[in-house]
């Protein structure tokens, strides 16, 4: 009955968690220097769809004609392989010897499209959530 | 069920379909930006058409292993949950078209409402016949 609620409630979840990641690059596109040695590392979140059920219960299920989806899931946040920007600046403290400091692979454009769509989905999530609540209202309404 | 409830099954069946087409739909809406995720859907409203056009016709039974002629009766309808593959339009293999969803979404809790007015509107009926009767 309400799983739908939970279903929504996964993907509101997971937007709020691209957000923070997302912040956490938009702050970090500046950061030459981190406890790795090498400059910040765009973050992003991997996600896979979420079954309630064990992989065998949910091919079973859905050859009945059941449904056994659970919504969305973060797997994990993972850094971007890309390489990163090689700027000339001999005046910063971490360039090298020819004057060229390497910067984060964050781009600020990128970051604030990834923003937008996320707020989007977010948004399109409450949307859902409250179309199953009106509908759960309304059911409570048959007998009166 | 009886006779001062017959209409009712048919309404609660649709009832739990759209429930489930809702669960369906706010799953798809989760997993839009899912790399891979196919959507699915609820078949249930032509399922329940070919049962009531085909109710017409149906072949009687005479002996228990006769096979079924006519299409299964309404009370066997059930809605059926299929994932579809194909019509991908993205880069990641993901086919949730937002739009479509959004729709369905809209679609799916006015019929939802409709039917829970139908409901309430054949229990207000039984009523006004129980309370007419006491005057």
């Amino acid at each position: 009955m309400f799983r739908s609620f939970d279903i929504s409630a996964s993907a509101l979840t997971l937007n709020k968690l691209r957000m923070d990641v997302i912040a956490q690059n938009i702050a970090n596109a500046q950061t030459t220097r981190t406890e790795t040695g090498e400059p910040y590392r765009r973050k992003v979140v991997v996600v896979r769809e979420e079954q309630n059920i064990k992989p065998f219960g949910q091919y079973l299920r859905e050859s009945m004609g059941g449904f056994s989806g659970g919504g969305v899931k973060a797997v994990r946040i993972q850094g971007d392989p890309t390489p990163f920007k090689r700027v000339y600046d001999p005046g910063h403290p971490d360039a090298d010897e020819d004057g060229y400091v390497l910067m984060p692979n964050v781009e600020i454009l990128r970051e604030m499209v990834d923003m937008i769509s996320a707020t989007r989905s977010y948004e399109a999530n409450v949307t859902a959530f409250n179309a199953s609540k009106n509908m759960a209202m309304k059911a409570l309404e048959i007998g009166r | 069920m009886n006779r001062l409830f017959s209409n009712m099954g048919i309404l609660e069946k649709a009832l739990d379909a759209a429930w489930l087409r809702n669960e369906v739909i706010a799953h798809n809406i989760a997993n839009a930006d899912t790399p891979g995720y196919k959507k699915y859907k609820v078949v249930f409203e032509e399922e329940l058409k070919s049962a009531i056009e085909a109710s017409a016709l149906k072949g009687k039974k005479t002996r228990p292993k006769h096979l079924d002629i006519g299409a299964t009766s309404i009370d066997q309808v059930s809605p059926r949950i299929v994932r579809t593959g194909g019509t991908q339009m993205r880069e990641d293999g993901n086919n949730v078209d937002m739009d479509e969803e959004m729709t369905n979404l809209a679609k799916n809790s006015i019929m939802y409402n409709a039917l829970v007015q139908k409901i309430a509107g054949e229990f207000r009926k039984l009523k006004a016949v129980i309370n007419e009767g006491r005057r």
